[in-house]
């Protein structure tokens, strides 16, 4: 898919604009979108970056302005788009609304050093005969990604995100589109609701999960989000005709409802989007799309009619004894505001409909398009416990639950998943479904203002990724987790990592690694595939991490 | 008793004499430098009783400079819709001077009595761009340059003094001025 870049302003204006920055800057150092517009540090809004502390939560609440009296804190006004006494006249006037002054944009870059064990040249076993196995060095330097961020206010409660990763890797062509979309800030007021109770977003955007795994400050994502479910297929074991890929942390296409706060009381989130278990873009030469013609556009999203649902809620209890404290955006410190000590619980909930199609014959044995439609779900809980600016516990629960529909020939029996393509389905019947189970419990501790120490463990219980580690013939690499050990795999995680600056930050991430295995015999008693000689890839990452 | 008088009004005129008011005047680097006479050994003067305001306005401290003289009041006022706070790493360097006067919401103010002498560097603990400079001089004889760098201290008396200079971002300079009548002092810019 080729990416349309567009030129947007000539040179005398690019220069114009830089030389307009360099001007505005006071004694600062070059500072990100944000920091830009208010004047103001990073660390107004982020404890170590990206993490918001209380006052950045309340900013992103407001629709990315200051909660109150907005137009007083900005360095760089507005520009009107319309006086605003055009509200008077219309609808024979376009609504007045406003764009930022200069354009709000942050970029964002890092880059890594990993060393891996020597474990990793097990791999080389699973390598089909006659194939060279991946070298996997033992240290390599690696850049991540350099990454474009736009977002603030057009007026009216109108905020807008916007954030691209324009280079992944060192190649500009891995990079993709992250958050982009409209927020339409108390659109409840028109409902004469109360404040922050209904917001609208529309677009692309990672849902409102518990934790960001967009924005987290870790360097490794955490293990359950992106754990997809795919059944087992394993012929030594039951089957399962489940193939949903499916991850908790992917962007979402589609529209959210929200409201409440994310400093204190109630927040909630009910998003319908794309389903997309199939993790490929479709195109017809006869329907054009969207974006392009028939035989061009940039194709259609979702594999099923179907628009999934997921559903959040938590409720945030601030422990302050002062109840203006308690209500205050952030507590009033003998030192200065800083974040509440809170307790927060929440659970959430994923409602799709996974579909598998298939060729197959009716009940009359013509040919016909036979489909697998398979509800599925994730629900868990989560809670955090904040202890003032410096010290907070997180955990995440989630069971994930997929109907498995096997196919069937057209006498009933079920047809190996392997033989799929030698016999003809002619219906499905229920067979047990593919589930998995799992989480993370970390614990943040901001030690000093510039330094973050971390510990984490996650926790992935998979049954049918163990039994597809033991496919040896050829091996399974569709799994989640490659050659897993054991049905759950543990991972434990220390880091820390230090603010050089509000905008520069040096990280170091040790992963113990769960167990895997290459090695499998079928035990001589039961005949069964059995995994031996497990051992671990531990990996450490150092990285450098910098915005502007 | 007319010589009695006589006496007494040329002892007067005298005294007078001496005590003259003079000026003090010179350049000193253009915007933020502030100019005073430093500690006069032997002089004490009476304290301080005037009660200043400095806001925090816009995530900024308003004014951005002031000198007071030692043993005046402070007003913090926050004139913001978010909290701010106020603290001072030290006084003229010295760390045992510093303090932090904690949080307060918009509207409200707290005080703080200023006994040092010292550049005091005011700061906020959440907005940590947010930045002031407090001037405490230990006599009543300073004042701020204007945008041109031109300064004028008034009444005072003749004599010999060390004056110091204090710029954003330079090294205080210290001269030593002769007051008769009127007295003369430059400072350039110090790195």
């Amino acid at each position: 898919m080729s990416r349309r870049i567009d030129v947007v302003s000539p040179k005398w204006f690019l220069i114009a604009q830089l030389l307009l920055l360099v001007a505005l800057s006071n004694s600062s150092y070059a500072i990100p979108a944000f920091a830009r517009m208010y004047g103001t540090s990073c660390s107004t809004c982020h404890l170590d970056f990206p993490k918001l502390n209380d006052f950045g939560k309340a900013f992103k609440d407001a629709g990315f302005k200051f909660p109150k009296e907005d137009e007083s804190m900005l360095k760089i006004p507005p520009v009107m788009l319309g006086a605003p006494a055009n509200k008077e006249l219309w609808p024979k006037a376009i609504w007045p609304g406003t764009i930022p002054g200069i354009p709000p944009i942050g970029l964002r870059y890092n880059t890594y050093f990993q060393y891996t064990g020597s474990s990793s040249n097990n791999f080389a076993a699973l390598t089909p005969s006659g194939s060279l196995p991946p070298f996997i060095p033992a240290t390599d330097f690696e850049t991540g990604f350099f990454s474009l961020y736009t977002a603030g206010n057009f007026g009216s409660d109108i905020a807008f995100w916007v954030n691209d990763d324009i280079s992944v890797s060192g190649d500009n062509s891995n990079g993709g589109l992250g958050d982009a979309y409209l927020k339409f800030v108390n659109i409840g007021r028109f409902l004469k609701l109360p404040q922050n109770a209904l917001n609208l977003r529309v677009g692309q955007f990672e849902l409102e999960i518990p934790f960001t795994q967009a924005r987290s400050i870790w360097t490794s994502p955490y293990d359950i989000y992106s754990q997809s479910n795919i059944g087992s297929l394993n012929s030594v074991f039951p089957q399962q005709f489940v193939n949903n890929h499916y991850v908790l942390a992917e962007t979402g296409k589609g529209i959210e409802l929200s409201g409440g706060r994310h400093t204190g009381g109630y927040n909630y989130s009910l998003a319908f989007i794309d389903q997309d278990t199939g993790g490929a873009v479709g195109n017809s030469p006869y329907v054009p799309t969207a974006q392009g013609s028939n035989q061009g556009g940039l194709g259609v999203q979702s594999n099923a009619d179907i628009k999934d649902i997921y559903a959040s809620f938590n409720y945030r209890f601030n422990l302050e004894r002062d109840k203006d404290s308690r209500n205050a955006i952030q507590a009033a410190g003998p030192t200065g505001p800083r974040d509440h000590t809170y307790l927060n619980v929440g659970t959430y909930y994923y409602y799709g409909r996974s579909v598998q199609r298939l060729e197959g014959v009716g009940p009359d044995g013509t040919a016909a398009l036979l489909t697998a439609r398979e509800p599925f779900y994730r629900v868990g809980g989560n809670m955090t416990f904040n202890y003032r600016c410096c010290l907070q516990f997180n955990a995440l629960y989630m069971f994930g639950h997929d109907m498995n529909l096997l196919p069937v020939d057209s006498g009933g029996n079920l047809i190996p998943l392997q033989s799929l393509g030698q016999v003809s389905p002619a219906g499905f019947v229920q067979g047990s479904p593919a589930t998995f189970s799992g989480g993370f419990a970390d614990v943040e501790w901001l030690a000093y203002p510039w330094m973050m120490v971390m510990m984490r463990y996650d926790g992935v219980n998979s049954s049918s990724d163990r039994l597809n580690a033991l496919i040896t013939n050829p091996s399974f690499t569709g799994s989640p987790f490659n050659a897993t050990y054991g049905a759950t795999r543990n991972r434990f995680t220390p880091a820390v990592q230090f603010l050089i600056h509000a905008n520069i930050k040096a990280s170091f991430e040790y992963e113990f690694r769960p167990s895997q295995s290459v090695v499998v015999a079928n035990n001589p008693l039961t005949g069964v595939p059995m995994a031996f000689n497990p051992f671990h890839t531990n990996t450490a990452v150092v990285g450098l991490d910098f915005a502007y | 008793m007319k010589r009695n008088l006589l006496s007494m009004a040329l002892v007067i005129g005298a005294l007078t004499s001496t005590a003259a008011a003079g000026t003090l005047e010179g350049k000193a680097p253009a915007g933020n430098s502030v100019v005073y006479v430093d500690t006069i050994p032997g002089k004490t003067f009476p304290v301080a009783s005037k009660t200043v305001v400095i806001s925090q306005r816009g995530l900024a401290y308003v004014p951005h400079i002031m000198v007071i003289e030692q043993g005046s009041t402070v007003d913090f006022q926050n004139d913001d819709s978010v909290q701010h706070n106020v603290f001072w790493p030290s006084i003229s360097g010295n760390k045992k001077d510093g303090h932090n006067m904690g949080t307060w919401p918009k509207g409200d103010k707290r005080s703080f009595k200023f006994d040092h002498a010292g550049v005091v560097p005011l700061l906020c603990n959440v907005h940590s761009e947010m930045s002031g400079f407090l001037i405490v001089s230990p006599t009543p004889y300073f004042a701020q340059t204007d945008s041109a760098g031109n300064f004028k201290i008034d009444n005072i008396p003749d004599g010999k003094y060390t004056v110091v200079a204090w710029h954003e971002g330079s090294k205080p300079q210290t001269k030593s001025v002769d007051v008769s009548g009127t007295g003369k002092v430059d400072f350039a810019v110090a790195k």
